[in-house]
């Protein structure tokens, strides 16, 4: 009985549902005031967040005719489900729900689940402007994948395990992987712009090109979920780079470990909001050229030079 | 690959004013476009022959919201040339003072809704913050901030002490410091250039062929500006330069918008330096003698033509207006063709569209 | 090098600048605006300087005022609120000064009636009453 209750706790209130939901808004609010007071702007209030989604979820859910009714509603469940399973195995804190070695593959594939749900939801729903969407949503995805995966393999042939609890443990002991491979860092940076969608890569729901991309067809609760996915993917993104590049929450100063998980984690997601800011957003050929010409062969560089450090 | 057709507009998140475009699209290129215009049209022209010359003048503001204060200059001056007025030089250089300070304020708006277009949000946010300082100017000057009312048959109606003037001079030294920062990031931004370079190109004998005016026209290597070429309003006691590029993309016309907004300050200045005295207005009889006239100006967006036809009594009996989006409309399809669908947002706002105005 | 970062980070001193105090948002309406003195705004008619001439009406580009004249004293000006474009031609025209636009800008009703405001009564009943009273 009290295991099921500890589990049942897990999943829904900490470190699962329920703290996911509170970081993914708390994170979308600061993301948003931090770029609008770097316009000038006063930015909205802290309830915003939470305000869209309960709005959403009380709108009225239409598809046009010709969209695949069911497999339009199954999609954005399928990615939360996808972010909320990859949460599971990244240690929030010291420890993570399930670790075991090779979670790390683990949680990458379940983070580009997403995208290939956010590609059918795109084509499924049949106007136009999605399906253009869905399409560069693809080509995009094949630009940033490659570089990420292998940025973050790094880390793991150097620490020599692939469960990221190791890793962030592992960094402990020697130094963060962001000081030993700051190409990679960099890499893995750039490639989670591309996987969140975030400025200057939010080419797919270019709001002045496209309408608003694969999503346009969608309102109502399903648009509610596809944002919580989104947005929780974020959190799931910068937990993952904080555990694997800087040393998660491990650390010799006698510091709580919410506080330097939390304050790393903020770091990233001011520079991410810092990076939103500064660019014009690139247009689909011209990632695709910057993903194959100039991040991959740095990440196969990196890699190489990884692999002759571990092998020495 | 199967061709697809893409609707832009009438609505759409990259116009702000109605306007039809059915692209015809392969893959992510355009093949063909086909143009449909008059979802504006308001019959202003036939509005403007039920009212006499002096309600004109305030309707003749409404045509456009940016470029308001040039159509009223341009219908002032045809009808003071059908009076045979002439008018006072402080008149005329408190109307050029208002017609650079609409320059720079159509050029910063402009410069922010292409910044929106290629996802660059923070010069939209930055170039429009700095556009309220224009406002706020003309604002004080005329009472309101886009309809200015400023011009009357005869002259203007505002005046300016030698405080307001210290004052204006100020702020348009802290604008001209802003305006440099939005030409540096242009010359030097890599994604900025990445999205309008090569964009949206016009040659040269495109620009003479379809008879295109305005920096289009001048960001294409052809040199003419009306301020220059047939100086009206105070222009001929001014001394400026004319900004040309060469590239003939949406980079080049960036480049030419910006540096005449600097251009636009300096004159600015000179009028507020070299400000006359005297009186504002002369007195103008409310029928106007048979006659026709054709009174041009250069707007910001290029050559705006106005023709008068009067019979005697006190209202026209036609006013014809040509205004130079029409002459850069015509060009897009060309422009389109072969434009992958990302830059169209681009294209459409390198030419500074502004349909209200081409459909009165 | 230097113009690498130049051409990748080449907003972040206007960045930084804006962020420590460039915020330019109006809070308008939970803050009072100012606007300058001679911003066109409320159109106010001074019934005791008005004579009822007219000059007003035919020269209003929007054929917002209107005079219902029953005798030479007795006659109204109604101003359209509704219909108004706030050009200040009105106040060109009139000889008397008896048009004034002020830079009151709120002047938004619910009532769709109360945006024709008679704005000058002269000769009838209710303005003797007034002038006996």
């Amino acid at each position: 009985m009290r295991n099921l209750l500890s589990a049942l706790f897990t999943l829904l209130i900490f470190p699962g549902f329920g703290f996911l939901f509170v970081c993914a808004l708390a994170f979308q609010w600061i993301d948003r005031k931090v770029a609008a007071r770097l316009q000038g702007r006063i930015g909205p209030p802290w309830f915003q967040p939470l305000a869209d989604f309960v709005k959403l979820m009380a709108k009225e859910d239409v598809l046009p005719t010709g969209a695949h009714e069911q497999a339009c509603a199954v999609l954005p469940m399928v990615s939360l489900a996808a972010v909320l399973t990859t949460a599971l195995v990244v240690p929030i804190g010291r420890h993570a729900t399930s670790a075991f070695e090779g979670d790390l593959i683990v949680a990458l594939f379940l983070l580009s689940l997403p995208a290939l749900a956010y590609f059918l939801a795109g084509w499924l729903s049949v106007s136009v402007f999605s399906v253009v969407g869905g399409s560069r949503a693809l080509l995009q995805y094949f630009a940033y994948e490659v570089p990420f995966l292998m940025a973050l393999g790094g880390p793991a042939i150097l620490c020599g395990s692939w469960s990221i609890s190791r890793i962030a443990v592992h960094q402990s002991q020697t130094v963060w992987m962001m000081f030993v491979q700051p190409v990679g860092f960099l890499l893995a940076f750039v490639g989670l712009i591309g996987k969140l969608k975030r400025s200057p890569f939010d080419i797919p729901k270019a709001k002045s090109e496209i309408g608003a991309g694969p999503l346009t067809e969608f309102s109502g609760r399903k648009l509610a979920l596809w944002h919580l996915s989104l947005d929780m993917k974020t959190v799931v993104g910068i937990f993952l780079l904080v555990n694997i590049f800087l040393g998660g929450s491990f650390t010799d100063l006698a510091l709580p470990t919410a506080l330097i998980f939390g304050v790393k984690a903020l770091l990233i997601l001011l520079a991410f909001s810092v990076a939103g800011v500064l660019y014009a957003r690139l247009r689909i050929d011209q990632l695709a050229s910057l993903g194959w010409r100039v991040l991959a062969p740095l990440a196969l560089v990196q890699t190489l030079i990884v692999i002759w450090i571990g092998v020495r | 690959m199967t061709r697809v057709t893409i609707p832009i507009g009438p609505q759409h998140p990259a116009l702000k004013e109605p306007l039809s475009f059915l692209l015809t699209v392969e893959g992510e290129q355009i093949m063909e476009s086909a143009l449909r215009i008059g979802y504006v049209h308001r019959g202003l022209e036939r509005i403007f022959q039920n009212r006499s010359y002096l309600q004109n003048v305030h309707v003749v503001e409404r045509i456009c919201g940016i470029c308001s204060h040039i159509h009223t200059t341009a219908y002032c001056q045809a009808v003071e040339a059908l009076l045979g007025l002439e008018i006072p030089p402080r008149a005329l250089y408190l109307r050029t003072l208002l017609c650079e300070l609409e320059r720079i304020h159509s050029h910063l708006l402009w410069l922010g809704v292409l910044a929106e277009h290629i996802g660059f949000t923070t010069i939209f946010m930055y170039a429009w913050r700095d556009r309220e300082i224009v406002l706020d100017i003309m604002e004080e000057l005329s009472g309101g901030r886009v309809a200015h009312a400023v011009n009357v048959i005869g002259g203007v109606r505002i005046d300016l002490d030698q405080e307001h003037v210290h004052s204006i001079l100020q702020r348009l030294d802290e604008l001209e410091r802003q305006v440099e920062t939005f030409l540096g990031v242009v010359q030097h931004e890599r994604t900025l250039q990445a999205r309008t370079r090569g964009v949206g190109h016009l040659s040269a004998e495109q620009v003479r062929r379809y008879c295109v005016v305005g920096p289009v026209a001048r960001a294409s290597g052809v040199d003419v500006d009306l301020r220059r070429d047939a100086p009206y309003a105070a222009y001929a006691s001014l001394d400026f330069q004319v900004i040309t590029a060469e590239e003939g993309d949406v980079w080049a016309r960036t480049m030419v918008r910006a540096l005449e907004s600097i251009e636009s300050l300096h004159i600015c200045r000179q009028l507020l330096q070299q400000l006359p005295e005297g009186p504002l207005t002369v007195r103008a009889s409310r029928r106007v003698p048979p006659g026709e006239v054709v009174s041009r100006c250069e707007a910001p967006r290029g050559e705006l033509v106005y023709y008068i036809r009067s019979d005697g009594s006190d209202r026209p009996a036609r006013v014809k207006v040509r205004t130079p989006t029409l002459t850069t409309l015509i060009t897009l399809p060309d422009q389109l063709r072969g434009v992958n669908t990302a830059d169209v947002p681009t294209v459409l706002s390198g030419v500074d569209l502004c349909i209200a105005c081409a459909d009165r | 090098m230097s113009r690498l970062v130049k051409s990748l980070a080449h907003l972040l001193p206007e960045l930084v600048r804006t962020l420590f105090g460039g915020r330019v948002t109006v809070r308008f309406p939970f803050a009072p605006l100012d606007l300058p003195a001679y911003f066109r705004g409320k159109v106010v008619i001074r019934p005791e300087l008005c004579v009822g001439c007219g000059l007003c009406v035919r020269d209003c580009p929007a054929f917002a005022l209107e005079l219902v004249r029953e005798s030479r004293e007795q006659f109204r000006l109604i101003h359209y609120h509704d219909r108004c474009a706030y050009c200040g031609q009105c106040e060109d025209s009139c000889r008397q000064g008896a048009i004034v636009l002020v830079n009151e800008f709120v002047q938004a009703t619910s009532r769709r009636d109360t945006l024709a405001q008679v704005a000058v009564e002269r000769g009838t009943t209710t303005q003797q009453n007034l002038d006996e009273a």
